[in-house]
């Protein structure tokens, strides 16, 4: 069966969760015998075409078209993904990931007469905490609802995220199914050169925060519970950026607490798992999340996490069995979370070997097996119907 | 016999400028001589077909852009959506002729994956019609429109100052740019190319 799988992210271009779905899902399915094409984005620095893992992967430069905002720039990449497919040609489905390719998705699906499928990441009205408040945010959501509308079937990453699709769009139950990322407990391999004391102090726990810096990932809610825990041995690291750095950096001056937050950027991966190793517990308090996969990191790791009781984050936690749950945007419940881990060894030692055995229920294995009923199912259900390629 | 596709943003009922009416005054008679598919924008999809002459209406999915360019991508789509029945309907194309750049995007993929002719019709561009390239959103459209106009096979113009005005600012092969003042002389370019 031969994919071709649609993502303006694959490494080394990562931006958040959809990339590493895309690469491990990718690489797994090459694994398990799939022809696997992945049409992706590069600024230029990455090669145009590789081949990695079994993954035939194609890159186009949208900068090769200038463009008066984001979401042109999205679709002057779409068009440019549409040329090389359609040059390409030979495929039996197309598989799309987010918005950002539903455009290139549904015009090969129109020209070839290929089955079109669909994973939602999330969505803007999720990301927007259900208020579009600009022509640019409608235009999105439109056409994540045309996506939903031309896909054959709909792949969520959760069970809050297929019921998101289904009320968001009027998307039919029966048309969405839900396939959980995984996590590859051997890819995780710490740096072995990262030394902790250029974050802490040798009396200092640390707690940390992995993410983007924007409102719905809630880094402004560890702050507010490093205030009200106001713990001289403990220090808040924070990895990722975002447009609420400045604003992280503010409150913490307001509120006295400056020494005790670091906001580290972005770091390399294997540092960020070395960070981890040496992490007291994890924090993840989003106020929106569809899946969640740096905290399935962090357990496999073998961090203690807290996360709010939201979207995938719900799912994936049983609370004081493999971490804690807080409720969504209370910082004085993470403060006190944080604290109860902190201070009790035994709690985070059971929470930690919990969590370790936990993780192995989600596997990119079980991802890519269940990805490949679904696809072979639509190919069962295509090849029955009349909606062929004639050319 | 397979179809000669045409696709423009503009035919009657729907006129913004004068192409509705130009192309109104023309095609029916090159569907004299080939079998001819209109495709156009409407309220909603339709087909209405007359002998030779199919017009294919398509309505949009999409109601909210920012700005032109978000709808030209989107406006394509549903092109491409009408031509898809076409090809597939008939076994291709025998060739596709778009009308300025608005609605080119599609067109050059259909004939991209068909391996067909791509004829476009120049009538103004984004420099004519702006004055100048002054702005982001301009220079898009510019950027669209020369990749559209380089990947067509013949583009039709009806007057030397807009050929010597694509061979000037947007770099096009002068051998490629042909008149196309009436429809005599369209099916001579339709005659020369349609193996």
């Amino acid at each position: 069966m031969k994919v071709l799988m649609l993502s303006w992210e694959y490494p080394p271009h990562i931006v958040g969760g959809l990339g590493k779905h895309v690469y491990y899902l990718s690489k797994t399915l090459a694994f398990k015998n799939i022809d696997i094409t992945v049409i992706t984005y590069t600024d230029g620095t990455s090669k145009s075409e590789e081949f990695i893992n079994n993954v035939r992967v194609i890159r186009v430069n949208p900068y090769s078209l200038r463009y008066p905002d984001f979401i042109s720039w999205i679709y002057g990449m779409n068009l440019l993904m549409v040329e090389k497919a359609l040059k390409l040609r030979n495929f039996d489905i197309i598989h799309a990931h987010d918005w950002l390719t539903a455009l290139a998705g549904i015009n090969i699906k129109y020209i070839m007469r290929k089955p079109l499928i669909a994973t939602i990441h999330s969505t803007e009205l999720g990301r927007r905490r259900g208020y579009l408040s600009n022509d640019y945010e409608r235009h999105i959501h439109e056409i994540e609802w045309i996506l939903t509308y031309e896909a054959w079937r709909i792949i969520c990453c959760s069970d809050y995220m297929v019921s998101e699709v289904n009320k968001f769009f009027q998307c039919p139950l029966n048309k969405i199914v839900r396939i959980y990322n995984g996590v590859d407990p051997n890819s995780l391999v710490p740096s072995s050169n990262v030394n902790r004391k250029n974050y802490a102090e040798d009396y200092e726990k640390i707690v940390l925060f992995v993410g983007r810096l924007v409102y719905e990932k809630g880094p402004h809610l560890l702050v507010e519970a490093a205030n009200i825990l106001k713990r001289n041995d403990i220090k808040f690291l924070f990895i990722g950026e975002g447009t609420m750095k400045p604003y992280l950096l503010e409150l913490g001056k307001k509120l006295g607490i400056s020494e005790k937050l670091y906001f580290l950027g972005h770091v390399p991966d294997d540092v960020l798992y070395a960070i981890y190793k040496m992490a007291s517990v994890a924090v993840f308090p989003s106020l929106y999340e569809p899946f969640g996969i740096v905290a399935l990191e962090a357990m496999a790791l073998g961090t203690p996490v807290i996360v709010s009781a939201v979207g995938g984050l719900n799912e994936i936690v049983i609370n004081e069995y493999n971490g804690i749950k807080v409720t969504p945007g209370s910082a004085y419940e993470l403060a006190k979370a944080i604290e109860k881990i902190i201070d009790n060894p035994s709690l985070s030692k059971r929470l930690i070997e919990n969590a370790k055995n936990f993780v192995k229920n989600f596997t990119w294995e079980k991802a890519a097996e269940e990805t490949i009923k679904l696809y072979e199912e639509v190919m069962i259900e295509y090849n029955a119907g009349n909606w062929k390629t004639r050319v | 016999m397979k179809p000669i596709i045409h696709i423009t943003w503009e035919y009657p009922p729907f006129s913004v400028g004068e192409l509705s009416n130009w192309l109104y005054s023309i095609i029916p008679r090159l569907a004299n001589y080939y079998p001819l598919v209109i495709i156009t924008r409407g309220n909603e999809d339709n087909i209405f077909k007359l002998n030779n002459l199919t017009i294919y209406r398509v309505g949009s999915l999409h109601k909210t852009h920012p700005h032109i360019l978000t709808y030209a991508h989107l406006l394509n789509l549903d092109f491409v959506r009408a031509a898809s029945n076409i090809i597939h309907d008939n076994g291709g194309a025998l060739l596709i002729h778009s009308h300025d750049w608005i609605s080119s995007i599609a067109a050059y993929y259909i004939s991209l994956y068909l391996k067909c002719p791509l004829i476009i019709s120049v009538y103004t561009t984004e420099i004519k019609r702006a004055g100048k390239i002054d702005s982001l959103l301009k220079m898009g459209i510019f950027d669209i429109e020369k990749k559209c106009f380089e990947n067509a096979d013949i583009i039709i113009v009806r007057d030397e100052e807009i050929k010597n005005h694509l061979i000037a600012d947007y770099n096009i092969d002068r051998n490629k740019i042909f008149f196309g003042r009436n429809h005599d002389e369209i099916i001579s370019l339709y005659r020369r190319i349609i193996k």
